[in-house]
């Protein structure tokens, strides 16, 4: 009967002991007693678990194409992003969680108290250099395209930025994200390497790979669609599948 | 590897570092003569090792002392921290008199072929959006009054080594700290209460003196012809200190900085405007091309180098052999 009764069970049931293992392994993660300490760029790695236990609360987030990312190299992975979504920051946490070792994203600012709690979760000046030198050292960074209203846009991509990882000898990797504003699921799709063109010696080479980035990401929101709220919402012709 | 029968000296021998790569120089096969320069005598013993006591003002002496010797290599570690044996302007004054002296003496010695010079990732600056973790190439933009002196150092040298024709390496540390090292940073983050800035806390590197008076053997070895970044792996903020340190951490938020530096140089550990921007700022640095350019890179990570800083003794109290009273 016992069997039973945990194969047949409520909703409410289930979002209890959702919820409760959650606020378990938050309240772990948070009394746990820290390291004191944080990697060669600033990266706390107590903090970023707090973080994360605590977004999960919130979002449930799927990776897929992780594993053709390096697994000691740096590459650069180049998401798409909603305006206010804070895109590659849950980006470089989820993809973190998925392989796990630190990823890094770009877009702090400079300014207290922002930008150094940004930096304790991982987050880098967006400087060509400082992209680059993290690169170097074999780290994984998630980098942003400029934010759109819309969900299923990509916007522009900074070609100087893109720029680092020719001059790093990084691989380029483009990834879609997707989130229900009313529903905890949200996902992260990385695609298959984008190569800049290897017959090009000047800066035609990042300007033209930061294109099939773009189109590249495009490709993926394509594929991704479904629903965007979750709500009767996105068969309106305002956002999601019905938008031109 | 190095030719045999070579003559190095030391500049600011007396002071802990340069005793240490006194020391370790005196190991090497390919060091013939070593001497050195300095206001104090050294802080061990040295078996081969000649020093001279003089004021980094004695310019005659120095002149003298150094083309008689006529070193192969010279290793300038004549430098002062501000606050940590002079304050800012005596050792702004000091630095560059011994730069001026020292450095203008080693070339006119025909047998000159490389110079070493201490600097430090202080002379990158850390002004606003400058890149968190610069490499070698990173663009010279002190904004303490310590880096402006490592840049005047490294300039100086650089010029003088293109006028003669011989190697300037110029070696580049994080904040160095060690159980006999006067740094300002280290005396800070002993104090009981330490205040930390609470809206930023960035994360900063250090280096442990026997890491740096290894790297100074290498790169007069392989008379190093570039800077290079010397930083221990790994980074710490000021709370994460304090709290591995077991000290009592004072949050300031802005203005009562002012107050905290008053009562700190009370307290006896006067804070410099670098060690102040490290607390507001951070001071990291790409250290990656130690290893491939030396041989050697640190190999205590600053979290071990902070925890050693709280575990040596202040006083080591030694008890009377013989009760006199």
């Amino acid at each position: 009967m016992d069997r039973l009764a945990d194969v047949v069970s409520l909703p409410a049931r289930r979002a209890a002991s959702t919820l409760a293992a959650g606020a378990r392994s938050t309240f772990d993660n948070v009394v746990d007693s820290s390291l004191h300490m944080v990697d060669d760029w600033g990266r706390d790695p107590d903090f970023v678990a707090r973080v994360w236990s605590m977004s999960r609360l919130r979002w449930n987030v799927a990776v897929n194409g992780h594993r053709r990312l390096p697994k000691r190299a740096g590459a650069l992975i180049v998401v798409s992003a909603r305006r206010f979504a804070l895109a590659p920051v849950f980006a470089a946490l989820s993809i973190g969680g998925a392989v796990g070792r630190p990823v890094r994203f770009v877009g702090r600012p400079d300014i207290a108290p922002i930008g150094p709690v940004m930096q304790r979760l991982g987050g880098l000046l967006p400087r060509a250099d400082e992209i680059a030198g993290a690169l170097r050292a074999g780290q994984l960074v998630v980098m942003g395209a400029d934010a759109t209203m819309h969900p299923r846009a990509v916007g522009h991509i900074d070609h100087r930025l893109v720029g680092a990882a020719v001059a790093a000898g990084a691989k380029v990797f483009p990834a879609a994200t997707a989130s229900a504003p009313f529903l905890r699921s949200a996902r992260v799709e990385i695609g298959s390497e984008v190569r800049a063109d290897r017959g090009r010696r000047g800066p035609l080479a990042e300007l033209e790979l930061a294109d099939a980035l773009e189109s590249a990401i495009q490709r993926l929101l394509d594929e991704l669609g479904g629903p965007v709220t979750g709500t009767p919402l996105d068969w309106l012709p305002l956002s999601g599948m019905g938008a031109g | 590897m190095a030719v045999v029968g070579q003559r190095v000296l030391i500049s600011g021998m007396g002071g802990e570092i340069g005793s240490r790569v006194a020391s370790l120089l005196e190991n090497e096969p390919w060091v013939e003569s070593l001497e050195g320069i300095d206001g104090d005598p050294p802080r061990r013993r040295l078996r081969r090792a000649v020093y001279h006591r003089i004021v980094p003002g004695d310019h005659d002496r120095i002149v003298d002392v150094v083309t008689r010797f006529d070193p192969h290599v010279l290793i300038h570690l004549a430098v002062w921290e501000p606050h940590s044996r002079a304050n800012p302007d005596r050792a702004r004054l000091l630095t560059d008199d011994a730069a001026t002296s020292i450095l203008g003496a080693a070339a006119e010695c025909r047998s000159l072929e490389s110079i070493v010079v201490r600097s430090g990732i202080e002379i990158y600056g850390r002004s606003r959006g400058s890149v968190t973790r610069p490499d070698e190439s990173a663009r010279i933009d002190p904004t303490s009054g310590f880096g402006k002196m490592l840049a005047g150092i490294e300039s100086t040298a650089t010029t003088i080594g293109e006028r003669i024709g011989v190697a300037v390496g110029a070696l580049r540390f994080a904040p160095v700290i060690g159980p006999h090292v006067p740094s300002p940073l280290g005396r800070y983050l002993r104090m009981s209460a330490v205040p930390f800035s609470a809206l930023a806390d960035p994360p900063f590197a250090v280096v442990q003196e026997i890491d740096v008076a290894a790297a100074f053997v290498a790169a007069a070895r392989l008379r190093l012809a570039e800077p290079i970044n010397v930083v221990a792996p790994g980074a710490i903020t000021a709370f994460h200190a304090i709290r591995r340190g077991r000290r009592l951490p004072v949050p300031l938020l802005g203005p009562d900085w002012a107050i905290a530096r008053g009562l700190s140089y009370l307290a006896g550990a006067p804070i410099p405007d670098h060690v102040l921007e490290l607390m507001h700022r951070g001071r990291l640095a790409d250290g990656g091309r130690a290893m491939e350019v030396l041989g050697v890179a640190p190999t205590n990570t600053t979290s071990e180098v902070i925890d050693k800083l709280y575990s040596w003794p202040s006083v080591v109290h030694t008890p009377a052999r013989v009760a006199v009273a």
